[in-house]
Parts: C-alpha cells; structure tokens; sequence
C-alpha cells in the first residue's frame, strides 16, 4: 500500500537531485578556481532544471508534448539570449576594447 | 462536457488539457521574467558601495536548509501528482498538506534571512547590491507566499468535491508551478549564493 505511493522513478530523481546538490556545495568547501567553480555550477544546475522538468512536471506526456517544449526551449533561449548579452556588453566589455 | 477516461483525471476534457498548455506557457514568460532579474543581478552584484558584498553576509546554513525544504517540497508534490492519478485522494491530500508545510517552512527561513542581511545592513537601499539581491530573492519569495495561498484554496476544494476533472486539473497545474519554483531556486542557490561564497 505504501510504496505503490512512493514510485521508484520519483524516489531516484529526489535523491539524485540531493546528490547533485552535494556536488555543487563541493565549489564552498573545497578551493578551486572561479572557472572549475563556475563549470560544476552550470552542469549541476542545468541537470536539475532538466530532471524537474522530464520526471516531475511530465513535460512529454501529452499530446500538446511539442508545444510544450517549444514554449520551454523558448523561454530559455531568451533568456540564455538576456543574460548573456547583458553581461556582453556590461560586464565583459573590457575584453573589446 | 465529453471526458476521455483513457487519461488522467487532470487532463480529461479538452478545457483542461488546454488550461495546462496555456499554463506552460505562462511559464516561459515566468523564465524570462526571472531572466532579466538573474541578468541585472550579475551586472550589479559587483556594485556594493559602502555596504557589504555577498561573500560577507551570505549563510551556509540557512540556504542550505532552504534548499533541501524545497527541493523535498518539489519530490512531495510529484508524490501528490503520483497519488491523485492512483485515485489515493487521502494520500493525495496527504501529500498536498507536506508540501505546503514545507513551503512555509522554506518562507520563515527566508524571513530570517532577509531580517538577518537588514540587521547586518544590507537594506534595499543600501548598494546595488543589496538591491538587486533582495528584489531577485524577494520576487521568488513571493511566488512562494502566493503558491501557499493558492494550494491552500486548492486543497480546501480537493477535501470538498473529491478528485473531480476540475480538482485534478488545478492541482496538476499547482505541482507545475511548484515544480518551477524549484528550479528557479536551483539558479539562485547556484548562481547567487555558492558562486558569492565561491
């Protein structure tokens, strides 16, 4: 009874997800330079948003699946485009000049 | 009202279905709202003034537990999910009532937090820092202040009509929007706070 409410699939994405959050605390506990500190981040942090969104939202399952991911790959493409770009322009200038 | 019974509940009638697309969609724009807050924070999180910078009035402790509140708060609420397509609707309800608690755990966490930068004067008005700092981590907040509301006015309708295509449906897109905020944290936990303890 209890564990047909606890699904194998869910109870691995959760403790994957603390496993991938340990390994992003190791950038606080161990000294590392800002690029190897910076590079763990964005793979913990992009794999996560990844498992949130396939395991737990459902984001394929419908037949609305293609527009759903349009909507996401969208969003994230402006606002990888926002982030960058600002950061181009007013905080990475110096390398242009 | 035509229901199809080969889906779950939630996704029944074609005015469901088409409320959760119109909710993903919703959530892009949420992404790019929380963007444009990610991008003005690295632009200015340099710009501390005469106040203090990240790395001296960030806290291990209270962001970690923050952290792992919401990231069991988002396992709970798959389990809701999980349970509401069982037709488990104490489970379900079960689940909902964790998630919500967390929530509010999470939120008092952050109240102290946003007490404790205020207290070691780190004001909205202090820097640009401070500023951005508390509009990006305040406007996250506050999408949880209002998660708790709504999933508290979801579940008093859960507990009153049952699993319906209706209940479902706002519970479904309840867990979405949870699920969100999740992820949005994961950036500021990432992006914000290891990379200003770094």
């Amino acid at each position: 009874m209890m564990k047909e409410l606890f699904p194998m699939k869910q109870v691995m994405g959760f403790i994957f997800s603390l496993v991938l959050t340990a390994v992003a605390l190791m950038v606080y506990f161990f000294d590392m330079s800002f690029a190897i500190g910076m590079t763990i981040l964005l793979v913990t942090a992009f794999i996560q948003a990844g498992l949130q969104l396939v395991l737990f939202m459902h984001a394929g399952e419908s037949e609305d699946k293609n527009a759903i991911y349009i909507t996401i790959y969208y969003g994230v493409l402006i606002a990888i485009f926002t982030i960058l770009g600002s950061l181009l322009t007013m905080v990475w200038t110096y390398q242009f000049q | 009202m035509k229901i199809d019974h080969s889906l779950p509940l939630e996704y029944s009638t074609d005015e469901n279905r088409l409320k959760i697309l119109g909710f993903w969609i919703f959530l892009g724009a949420e992404v790019m709202l929380f963007a444009t807050l990610f991008a003005s924070y690295f632009i200015l999180s340099g710009g501390t003034g005469d106040g203090p910078s990240g790395a001296e009035i960030f806290e291990i402790t209270p962001v970690l537990i923050e952290t792992l509140v919401l990231l069991t708060s988002s396992f709970t609420i798959g389990l809701m999910v999980h349970a509401m397509r069982l037709g488990r609707q104490k489970a379900m309800m079960g689940f909902f009532i964790a998630t919500i608690v967390l929530g509010a755990i999470f939120l008092g966490v952050e109240i102290y937090e946003f007490v404790h930068y205020v207290h070691v004067g780190a004001g909205l008005q202090t820097s640009a820092f401070s500023a951005i700092l508390l509009t990006t981590l305040g406007t996250h907040g506050a999408h949880v202040t209002f998660g708790l509301f709504w999933g508290i006015c979801i579940l008093i309708q859960v507990k009153k009509y049952g699993l319906t295509p209706r209940t479902t449906n706002k519970s479904f897109i309840f867990s979405l929007y949870w699920h969100f905020l999740d992820v949005v944290w994961i950036f500021i936990f990432s992006f914000v706070y290891l990379k200003g303890m770094m």
